[in-house]
């Protein structure tokens, strides 16, 4: 393998490397929010608001996240990138609220009990008592999914998103050197995945060692 | 103080109270006994509104439980329950968790909230462990905190459902040590609980609910010697020869 591909168009990687960074992150905190909003929906004790949080989820998880991406770009007509990380948010909030929705549930129900017998509101027994429990437990899911993201991010590529992937989609349509661009490029995603895998591994058994 | 009048309860289509008419007064402790799965639980779980009643009215101290317009919190301050498993909360220390509430609801300040819980810990026998997690304490000694954490709101009512039938035996003496005395200065308390020495030392009445009926309703020396109902012997020899 001939590195030249990459010491010649460093900058275009790097530029790519920055916007897959920060499409990532900013959807990572914003589906974060939306995800604990809709998981919240999905427990409240009132049934419409459940099957608003049911109906989102269903829908968004079980439909490509290509399709999703699409049909932001054409539909809205934002910038590539901007299309994408909104699609990317709209797909990962779905599968977030389902990984803090668990958590909460894995908590035994006699603690939202013990707190709402105290007189504590529904909302203090729930940011008091229970998400600090359930944060323990959704912790290694939510660290899957932002490694999952990442991974995700690179379909911002088909809307011109100018991110890792579409960046070596143009090195390799340039150069011809498509098996040495995409192997670069796979190591770029991995410089960002392995360590957010191994802090999985590392909050996983820290975590089960507290218990 | 607390009134059950003509209550109904339905899970579903299945009818888990029948027509309840209870009155508890001030300073009474009453002994709620009957078979697992009669409603003992729920018959608890309504006072304080964490089961809802179908029909009826229920009232605690002239107010109305299942009226939209109560509010509920706040008529839960009066209220404390301390549950068959305790539900301390687990990442928080025992002195948290007897301050928690005070703070938030009551609107104590920490120092005020600490000193009142140590008096209560002080008063169940484990000042000592203000500053143990939960997990580190034994089921006795968790119970211990659970009542303590119930009286920091100074409550004037007290429900205790199956408060001892967690413990190991060794154990139970100590829990219903603490209850007596509460008992004795006068708490208005409501406690499921199969312990006949209790009942005996301190309440001042049984109910003896069935399929979710009070069959029969007496003061504990006329129950236990003497049940009227057939069922209530049927009960009464069973838990005593087991
Ligand atoms: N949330 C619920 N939904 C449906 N049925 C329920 C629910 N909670 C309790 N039940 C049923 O209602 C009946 C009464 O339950 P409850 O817990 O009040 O009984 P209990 O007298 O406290 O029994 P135990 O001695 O086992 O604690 C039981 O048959 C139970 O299965
Ligand atoms: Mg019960």
């Amino acid at each position: 393998m001939n590195f030249s591909i990459l010491t010649n168009n460093m900058d275009m990687f790097l530029q790519g490397f920055k916007v897959t960074i920060i499409a990532s992150v900013t959807a990572l905190i914003a589906s974060l929010l939306l995800g604990a909003f809709i998981a919240v929906l999905r427990i409240a004790p009132y049934k419409p608001l459940n099957r608003l949080g049911t109906t989102y989820v269903e829908f968004f998880r079980n439909i490509p996240l290509l399709i999703i991406t699409l049909f932001v770009y054409l539909v809205f007509n934002f910038k590539g990138i901007t299309a994408g990380t909104i699609a990317l948010t709209i797909y990962t909030t779905a599968f977030i609220a389902e990984a803090i929705r668990a958590g909460i549930l894995s908590i035994p129900e006699g603690q939202m009990e013990a707190a709402r017998s105290s007189g504590l509101t529904y909302s203090q027994a729930m940011r008091i008592v229970i998400l600090p429990q359930a944060i323990k437990v959704v912790i290694p899911p939510l660290g899957n999914q932002f490694i999952n993201l990442v991974k995700n991010s690179s379909l911002v590529a088909v809307i011109a998103g100018g991110d890792l992937m579409y960046q070596a989609d143009l090195i390799s349509a340039r150069t011809f050197r498509v098996m040495d661009t995409y192997i670069l490029v796979a190591m770029f995603y991995l410089v960002l995945t392995i360590p957010l895998s191994l802090g999985v591994s590392y909050l996983e058994k820290r975590l089960a060692k507290s218990n | 103080m607390i009134v059950f009048d003509k209550v109904n309860k339905y899970y579903g289509d299945f009818h888990v109270l029948k027509n309840i008419n209870l009155t508890i007064n001030k300073g009474e402790v009453v002994v709620v006994i009957g078979p697992s799965g009669s409603g003992k639980s729920t018959l608890l779980r309504c006072i304080n509104h964490l089961e809802a009643i179908t029909e009826g009215s229920l009232t605690v101290n002239g107010i109305s439980v299942s009226d939209k317009k109560t509010n509920i919190n706040k008529l839960r301050r009066e209220i404390g329950m301390v549950f068959q498993h305790f539900h301390l909360y687990p990442h928080k220390t025992v002195l948290q968790n007897i301050i928690l509430a005070p703070m938030k609801v009551l609107g104590q300040t920490e120092s005020q909230a600490k000193e009142i819980a140590l008096k209560y810990l002080e008063k169940v026998g484990i000042a000592d462990k203000a500053q143990s997690y939960p997990s580190q304490l034994s089921g006795g000694q968790q119970q211990r905190v659970a009542i303590a954490r119930g009286l920091a709101m100074s409550p004037e009512i007290m429900l205790f459902d199956e408060p001892t039938s967690a413990l190991d035996p060794e154990m139970i003496g100590e829990v219903l040590d603490v209850m007596k005395a509460l008992a004795h200065e006068g708490m208005t308390m409501v406690v499921v609980t199969h312990e006949m020495g209790f009942a005996r030392e301190v309440a001042d009445r049984i109910v003896f609910l069935d399929q979710g009926q009070i069959l029969e309703e007496a003061i504990p020396a006329e129950f236990y010697e003497n049940p009227k109902e057939e069922r209530a012997q049927l009960f009464l020899s069973r838990i005593l020869n087991h």
